[in-house]
Order: structure tokens, then C-alpha cells, then sequence
């Protein structure tokens, strides 16, 4: 077999392209982390070379070699703590200023799409419990969903790798986890806290039964679709979340690439999306 | 414990949720409804009923909710008619910008009926309708967007529209593209984009592998 090497402009090429399509800017310092994974899956597509492959993957239409692309050039696991300072602007940010104008007795929704195995979603009510001092004075619901029924039931058992807990603080670690079958389970005063639910999010009448959220966590989902099926999300998104609820996408992923839906709002902490508070 | 477990499931209030479109059954006259969330709600249920885009391309008209237009937009991407293109492909001469570059988008994802109007949009008499014809196939998951390049740098005679072509033959061509983009350095010798962004083309296919 011939060595399958990705030139200066193939890997110019592809990284105009991979950013376009993802948002995902790959500097020459990842020259060899692309180029090595892109060797793979041209091998792995029985490709004969990076023209051919990039033939397939710009113009094919079912769009499965680039969500098996996007696989191999991204961090598919999730931790507790991942990207933090999202749920630091959660708490410090976004909570604050729906909390004002939330009526007494009128809970806070918060909906994580997609959950996989439920590290955010956790990760979300040890942020409530141990950093916003308000959820005394309201009633805060979270529910985590996802396509796939097996990853929902395994973030429902809430049993984590010393890997995944890594990034908690010890002594949250200790407060809300207890050793057991070599791995860290969550409490079970966690676990009953949190709603995990079965929908597909390309869907619409699925998502018909999500309505009334004040926030949604959605990230490092979209960059895995095609533009329709990201229009479709962000439509869904759009009448998922009340007037002035907030979306909180990846680092890489930006909601005025996909939508004028939505506002851009700065915070300290995180860019994240409104929907307008007029209107719809 | 405020921390609380609720199984989403609350049901959309009616007035929002019109029932699922089935054969013979479209209801279009929501799309004219008082109330711009009935509007939006029915336009989403009208995604799944071919029979109603003609009543979806007046909507997009007509609307001026712009979560409604969206929402109308995004139900004429769903169809997946190639009336639904057709009417997409007219706002292209909107002198609403937001709706030629959303029309644009929701073609770019339907490749198969974009192959039914893209010939005549490129080569329209209008050249800015020629350069966003263009941007539909810029990332057109189609085998035909190198051919349909070639075609229009071999022909178009503004210089505008040919630049435009380059820049994404620059990421699609094959050795097919060598010599029609040969002659177009020639048609346009003196144009310091075409020289660039042909060069840039031609560099790329031979270096490449």
C-alpha cells in the first residue's frame, strides 16, 4: 500500500472547509493531529488519496463520513466540569437575571440536549446547590435528554470513571459521590433531581412536548449536523425556550452561523443566545 | 429541596398546536391567523405537507413576523419539492436581503431540487442573481457543482460572477477544471482578482495528489 501524505494545500483546503462546516479552526501547530486523523479515515473509506476522500465527504449525501470526521477531529467525551465557565455565566449571569423576572412560585427550567451519560446535567445541579445562593427562593427543574436510550440509562445509574470526575473539586467529589465498583457513583438525592427524557431533537413533533424552558444547554451537538437539520434545531430551540430564555452552545459553536432567531449576549463569563423577550 | 424532578411533558397549549398534516388535510388558512405563534405553529406542521407550498411561498411574502418567516422558511426546506426550490429560488431577487441569503441556505440543502433550477439561475440575466447562485453551491452537496462551475467560467461574461465561481472552484476542482480555468486567466488577462484566485486553482491542482 502507498503512503497516503496530506499536502500544504490539502490540509489548506481541508481546513477551510472543516471550519466553515464546524466552526472548528485547526492552527498549523494541529498539523499532525489532522493530518494523522485524516490519513485514517481515507484508509478507513478505502479512498485512493485526500482528493478522493475530499470528494466523498464535500458531496456525499447521507453526510455519514462527516459525522465520523467530526468523531475523529473532536473530544467526544464528556467529564463533569466540561467548559466550565458556562455554568459559572450560568450562575453568576443568566440565573440572576431570569430569577427577576421570574413571578413567586413560578419554577426555572433548565433542558440539557443532548444529555449522553448525564455528566452536565449533574454538573448544573452541584453548580445550584453549591453557587447560587437563590435557589432557596425557587423551584428549579432540570430535565436531560437524548436520542439514545442506552446512554440515558446509563446517566440515570450516575456511575463515573476517576476519569470523569477528575475536574470536580475534591470536596465536592466527596459531598455529592461515593466510591463503588471501581468507579464514583453520584447521590441519590442527585439522581432523583434530575428528569432524563428520550427525544430526537430533528424531530419537531417530538420537541412539541418541550415548551417552557428558561434555559437550554445544547453544546458541541450542532456541529455533527448538516445546515437544514441545525436550522431545524434552532427553530426547535426557539419555541422550546420562553421569551427571554437563554441557549448555551459549544465553544466552537456559534448560533448566529445557524439563525437570526436569537440574540447575542455578552457576559463576563461566556457569550451565550437569547431569545427576544418581545414578541413570540 | 428545591431541586425538583418534572418529566417534560406538558402538553402545547391547543390554539399552538394544529394537528399533524396528513394527506389531503393542510390546513393553509392558519398561515393567515391573527396570532403570529398560530402562524409559526401551522407553518411547521405545513413542513410535512407538499401540497401547501404554494400557500408557504405567499406566507414568506407576506409575513412580518420574522420568527414566522423563519419558521416558514425552514417548513419550505422540509417539503423537499422542487416547486418549494422554484419559489426559493426567486427570492433571489428579493430586495429583502435576510430572505436571499435564508433562501440561499435552505437550497444549499436540497441538492437533488436545486439541480432543476440551478441551470437557469446561472445563466440569468441579472448577474447579482448569477453570484448567489454561485453561493447555492458553495457548500451543495451535489456531483454537478465542479461541471456547473466550468460551465459558467467557460461562458459568463462579468467578471464579477467568474471571480465568484473561482473562489469555490478553488476548494471542489478536479483536473477537470485545468483548462477552463486556463482559458478564463486568458478571457480575463489583466483582471488582478481572476489572475489570483485562477492561480490559486491551478497551483492547488498541481501540487495536489
Amino acid at each position: 500500500m502507498t503512503e497516503t501524505a496530506i499536502s500544504d494545500d490539502d490540509f489548506q483546503r481541508f481546513r477551510e472547509y472543516f471550519y466553515r462546516r464546524s466552526g472548528i479552526q485547526f492552527e498549523p501547530s494541529k498539523r499532525y493531529f489532522v493530518d494523522k486523523r485524516l490519513v485514517d479515515r481515507i484508509h478507513a473509506t478505502g479512498s485512493t488519496g485526500f482528493r478522493d476522500y475530499f470528494a466523498m465527504l464535500r458531496f456525499q449525501a447521507s453526510g455519514a463520513e462527516w459525522q465520523a470526521l467530526v468523531n475523529e477531529m473532536t473530544v467526544n467525551e464528556t467529564y463533569f466540569m466540561r467548559e466550565d465557565y458556562q455554568f459559572e455565566c450560568l450562575v453568576q449571569s443568566i440565573l440572576p437575571e431570569l430569577a427577576a423576572r421570574k413571578r413567586r412560585g413560578e419554577p426555572l427550567r433548565i433542558w440539557v440536549m443532548p444529555s449522553s451519560s448525564g455528566e452536565e446535567a449533574y454538573t448544573i445541579a452541584i453548580y445550584l446547590l453549591e453557587r447560587w445562593p437563590q435557589l432557596a427562593d425557587f423551584d428549579v427543574e432540570i430535565v436531560s435528554s437524548d436520542i439514545d436510550t442506552r446512554i440515558l440509562a446509563q446517566a440515570q445509574a450516575g456511575l463515573y470513571s476517576q476519569r470523569a470526575v477528575q475536574q470536580l473539586p475534591a470536596a465536592w467529589l466527596q459531598k455529592y459521590f461515593k466510591r463503588e465498583d471501581g468507579g464514583w457513583r453520584i447521590c441519590q438525592m442527585l439522581r432523583d433531581a434530575v428528569a432524563f427524557t428520550r427525544v430526537n431533537l430533528n424531530d419537531p413533533r417530538e420537541v412539541d412536548a418541550y415548551r417552557g424552558f428558561d434555559v437550554v444547554f445544547c453544546r458541541n451537538l450542532l456541529i455533527y449536523f448538516d445546515d437544514a437539520s441545525r436550522r431545524q434545531a434552532a427553530e426547535s430551540f426557539f419555541d422550546v425556550l420562553r421569551p427571554g430564555g437563554f441557549i448555551c452552545l459549544g465553544h466552537s459553536e456559534s448560533m448566529s452561523r445557524i439563525s437570526s432567531l436569537f440574540r447575542v449576549r455578552k457576559f463576563p463569563q461566556a457569550i451565550v443566545y437569547q431569545k427576544p423577550l418581545e414578541g413570540l | 429541596m428545591p431541586l425538583i424532578k418534572h418529566i417534560a411533558t406538558a402538553s402545547v397549549p391547543p390554539a399552538l398546536a394544529p394537528a399533524p398534516a396528513s394527506a389531503g388535510q393542510c390546513d393553509t388558512a392558519l398561515l393567515d391567523a391573527p396570532d403570529a405563534a398560530v402562524r409559526r405553529a401551522a407553518a411547521h406542521v405545513l413542513g410535512d405537507c407538499p401540497e401547501a407550498v404554494p400557500a408557504l411561498l405567499r406566507a414568506l411574502e407576506q409575513e412580518v413576523e420574522q420568527p414566522v418567516r423563519s419558521a416558514v422558511l425552514a417548513a419550505l426546506g422540509r417539503t423537499g419539492s422542487e416547486e418549494a426550490a422554484a419559489g426559493l429560488a426567486s427570492c433571489l431577487r428579493s430586495e429583502d436581503a435576510w430572505l436571499r441569503n435564508a433562501a440561499i441556505e435552505v437550497l444549499r440543502g436540497l441538492p437533488a431540487q436545486v439541480a432543476t433550477v440551478i441551470a437557469h439561475l446561472l445563466v440569468d440575466w441579472d448577474r447579482d442573481v448569477r453570484i448567489l447562485a454561485v453561493g447555492i453551491l458553495d457548500t451543495l452537496r451535489h456531483d454537478c457543482v465542479e461541471e456547473w462551475l466550468l460551465q459558467l467560467i467557460e461562458a459568463d461574461p462579468d467578471v464579477n460572477v467568474c471571480g465568484a465561481a473561482l473562489d469555490v472552484l478553488a476548494e471542489v476542482a478536479t483536473g477537470a477544471a485545468r483548462a477552463p480555468v486556463e482559458r478564463l486567466l486568458e478571457r480575463f488577462r489583466g483582471e488582478p482578482y481572476i489572475a489570483f484566485a485562477g492561480e490559486l486553482v491551478l497551483g492547488r491542482l498541481a501540487r495536489s495528489r
